[in-house]
């Protein structure tokens, strides 16, 4: 494929919390940008273009791209904003590659964040709700009554689409609710290695998280992501300028992918064009395209180490099998034998993943970030110890299903 | 000087109405006819002649195809759960939808469980989201049979289809 050699040459994050009440919007976003320009040793000057992204109306601002601007050097440059649901992180990095990769810029800062908090509205979901009640008033017109849609709402609401997904891989792999409380253990553990990680639980055991109250079967309180504020950002540049500097990840391969498998129930009440929540093709076609891209034909010995979207434990399992990493529905084995622990064979979510932190917009650039810093070697505590030579980064969009995949390796494709 | 930051719990409201008619264009023709389908106690769905993939309710297109679902089929009201949610008892003051308490508003019982499932209907290649009556949550389970539940009086609206029962 014809395009130019690009590497990820500066990564940097805020501190998550449930309420970052120090700083407003445009300075949280800052310290993340400017974060990851210190660590990429350029200055704003030399920063070509922007890429930025959060979830839609999320926060209660709609424009956020507006107000940020002047704070993340962004005056005189071209700016985009990408959004695309929980994908967006995903999608705002990969917009990064292309930019340099066209051969149009040189060295672009992708920057994204979420400062639920900022808004009132529960679980800060102003865009969403926006469209869900189109969406249910639109079945009003058509006789939907109270009752049912208040009572599919009620239990569907709680962990939406994933409890519909964690049901389906239960049925078809054999995968057991204590295998959530092991995946949910394992993130709260590898997140108190993590300075960065918002829910940090240290020698957190399965058996603590199966105290936690039923939210909705299979899930329990402990295996349910948090709302974190919080930014990160990575400027990509490319080969020539990446070639003379000492840390960097090298862009290999990437993909993504939308279906009409996105919608649970679909837009406007018709139907649906899947059987299977936990099927995701857009995972596995994505993983096929940047592998192949990236060169690589066995995920399984070739890939050292996974960041995985995983909002909910059965999903770090799915996806996994999805990117090729683990046999079909064999995933929560593997996870029985300590291969996805840090220290495991194929360690997943050795941060703590979206599990232990999410400030939406960012989760899935996050991936990227942190697969970034393992093939860099500099991901201090949660450094999986092993040499790290190709990862792969994951993101996925909640209902609306998108999905990106980025193979980042230690040399160019 | 730093910035002021002083937290403000109450910033700005506005009174007044939402006008969701921005949203008229959502109002899929389709949906007729599948009300219509429900006022005779029938489940009709769409038919892709590009893959042969039938979807319940109809929808205009086939994404994979990339083509319009022209057919037209009735499936049967007899179908398999594929998936399900067992509600915790629902108690009062727990949870909001819409902004108001269920429990409150008379909708769901104080202490009901509910069991929100997918259908997969004989004949279609799709799920329908939908309530389980009737059942044991013990009893429930994937592959398990049921069968559509109809209101007592049908008048060509999607409450025509109250449900699901277990087959007995
Ligand atoms: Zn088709």
């Amino acid at each position: 494929m014809m395009f130019r050699n690009v590497a990820i040459i500066g990564c940097g994050q805020t501190k998550h919390s449930s309420k970052r009440r120090d700083v407003s919007l445009p300075e949280m976003i800052e310290e993340a940008a400017w974060r990851a320009m210190e660590d990429a040793q350029v200055t704003p000057e030399e920063i070509d273009a922007i890429v930025v992204g959060n979830m839609q109306g999320f926060g209660g601002v709609a424009q956020p791209d507006q107000w940020i601007g002047d704070w993340i050097g962004a005056p005189g440059k071209p700016v985009m904003r990408i959004a695309t649901g929980g994908t967006t992180g995903g999608s705002v990095g990969q917009g990064a590659i292309y930019a340099v990769a066209s051969g149009m810029y040189d060295k672009v800062l992708a920057v994204a964040w979420e400062k639920h908090s900022d808004s009132k509205e529960p679980g800060a979901t102003t865009g969403l709700l926006h469209v869900a009640l189109a969406n249910f008033f639109h079945a009003f017109n058509y006789g939907m009554n109270l009752k049912s849609l208040v009572a599919t709402t009620v239990v569907g609401a709680a962990a939406g689409v994933a409890v519909y997904q964690a049901m389906f891989y239960m049925h078809r792999s054999g995968c057991r609710i204590e295998h959530f409380d092991m995946v949910a253990a394992k993130s709260r553990r590898n997140a108190a290695k993590n300075k960065y990680a918002h829910l940090q639980w240290p020698g957190c055991t399965p058996e603590d998280i199966a105290k936690t109250e039923m939210v909705a079967y299979p899930f329990r309180f402990g295996h349910i992501c948090p709302a974190s504020d919080g930014a990160s950002a990575i400027v990509v540049a490319a080969e020539d300028i990446a070639k003379k500097k000492e840390d960097k990840a090298w862009v290999k391969g990437l993909a993504s992918y939308s279906d009409e498998e996105n919608q649970l129930m679909s837009e406007s009440y018709g139907g649906v064009g899947i059987l299977d929540a936990s099927e995701q093709m857009g995972c596995r076609v994505s993983a096929m395209k940047a592998y192949r891209m990236a060169g690589i034909t066995d995920p399984k010995r070739e890939i050292d180490v996974a960041e995985i979207y995983q909002p909910f434990p059965s999903q770090e399992l799915i996806f996994a099998e999805r990117l090729g990493l683990f046999d079909e529905g064999k995933a929560w084995v593997a996870l029985e034998e300590g291969e996805m622990e840090i220290d495991g064979r194929m360690p997943t979510d050795p941060s703590g993943g979206v599990l232990a932190t999410n400030a939406i917009g960012s989760s899935a650039l996050q991936r990227i970030l942190e697969a970034a810093l393992q093939v860099m070697g500099k991901a201090e505590e949660h450094q999986v110890p092993k040499e790290v030579r190709n990862a792969v980064a994951h993101g996925w969009g909640g209902v609306t299903n998108y999905t990106t995949v980025t193979v980042l390796g230690d040399s160019p494709r | 000087m730093p910035y002021l930051k002083e937290e403000r719990p109450e910033t700005l409201g506005v009174e007044g109405e939402w006008n969701i008619g921005a949203y008229t264009w959502k109002a899929n023709r389709l949906l007729e006819e599948f009300v219509e389908g429900l006022k005779q106690r029938k489940l009709v769905g769409s038919l892709c002649f590009g893959c042969g993939k039938v979807i319940v309710p109809p929808r205009n297109l086939c994404g994979r195809c990339h083509r319009k679902m022209e057919g037209r089929v009735v499936v049967s009201d007899v179908g398999t759960v594929t998936c399900f949610i067992i509600s915790p008892p629902i108690k009062r003051g727990k949870i909001k939808v819409l902004g108001m308490d269920p429990v409150e508003q008379g909708l769901i019982q104080e202490d009901e469980v509910i069991i929100p499932v997918f259908v997969k209907f004989d004949g279609a290649d799709s799920n329908l989201g939908t309530l389980l009556i009737g059942a044991d949550p013990k009893e429930v389970h994937i592959g398990m049979r049921v069968r559509a539940v109809w209101a007592k009086e049908t008048r060509g609206e999607l409450s025509d289809l109250e449900g699901v029962e277990p087959l007995r």
